[in-house]
């Protein structure tokens, strides 16, 4: 064996290794719920005028809560259509990554239910909930395929260029605002990964 | 050019398919028989050929069970699977080493 030969197996080896770490169950099914569930949950904040800040974090932790449980449920019956174990590795490893961003974006997004603060604007609420999860993506993005880590960085720069947006103009702190971020950018940059991933994932995926 | 090390490699592992089937466990505790399989694209037989002769030589244990009352088949590298195979590419990297222009 030559060293050119044994340099290949050793890519060839890699590659496998990297492979088997990495998830890989159908994204666009769970891209697109969150799209649309984003979209809906921006419809009912704006059309029952959900603007104070308890009514508004109890919407997006509700839909927050709606599409995780929905990913759970969707994830599990892929696994079990594939005759595998819904808690493999793969999947651990992206539930582990995601976890602190996510729960730390959660935390800090649900403290105006607990104790409302003195400010009536949700932009900002929003907008740090944005940059966790664009994180949150960032981090499972090490563990998955298909431009997830992309995805995270679009949501982290979305949220900080509507931060300098919103520090130098006071018209973003109109109610309504909060809502519409959420809705174009949860639901909208979701539904638009979706769409995206539905024509150019592969088929019969495994974790 | 020493062969020493190309004639110590091990011949169970240097087989293509089975190479593969052991690079993916090492980087994993377990792999389910439909994951390898749809990953490396093998057909059911081919890849049960290689799983037994892999543990017959004791690098691989196989784990069968039922997940809602579907037969589940996971594979997993034994110790001396995982010493066998961060030998082999002990070996393969000393070849590489050896034949670099100095």
């Amino acid at each position: 064996m030559n060293s050119n030969l044994a340099e290949a197996h050793l890519q060839t080896i890699r590659l496998l290794m990297e492979r088997s770490a990495i998830y890989r169950r159908a994204l666009a099914p769970i891209l697109l719920l969150a799209g649309l569930l984003g979209l809906a949950a921006a419809g009912i904040g704006l059309g029952f005028h959900l603007e104070s800040a308890r009514s508004f974090a109890g919407l997006w932790l509700g839909t927050a809560g709606v599409v995780v449980t929905s990913a759970f449920l969707l994830v599990r019956r892929q696994a079990l259509n594939a005759h595998e174990k819904f808690w493999s590795p793969p999947t651990r490893r992206v539930a582990q990554a995601l976890l602190p961003p996510l729960a730390s974006g959660m935390l800090l997004g649900g403290l105006p239910v607990v104790v409302p603060p003195a400010w009536s604007d949700n932009s900002l609420t929003a907008l740090v909930w944005l940059l966790f999860y664009g994180c949150a993506l960032h981090s499972a993005g090490f563990f998955m395929e298909r431009g997830i880590k992309w995805l995270g960085w679009i949501f982290i720069i979305v949220a900080f260029s509507l931060m300098i947006i919103l520090a130098a103009n006071g018209r973003l702190l109109r109610p309504p605002a909060a809502n519409w971020i959420m809705g174009l950018t949860f639901g909208g940059l979701h539904l638009a990964g979706g769409v995206y991933l539905y024509f150019t994932e592969r088929r019969h995926p495994v974790a | 050019m020493n062969p020493e090390p190309f004639l110590q490699l091990d011949r169970l592992i240097h087989e293509k398919g089975r190479l593969a089937i052991m690079s993916m466990l090492a980087a994993t505790p377990e792999l389910s028989f439909t994951e390898m399989r749809d990953t490396l694209g093998m057909t059911d037989g081919n890849l049960t050929t290689h799983l037994r002769a892999l543990q017959q030589e004791g690098y691989l244990s196989v784990a069968k069970s039922y997940q809602n009352n579907r037969p589940l088949t996971t594979c997993s590298l034994t110790p001396a699977g995982r010493k066998a195979f961060t030998e082999y590419i002990n070996l393969l990297e000393q070849i590489v080493r050896q034949n670099k222009p100095r």
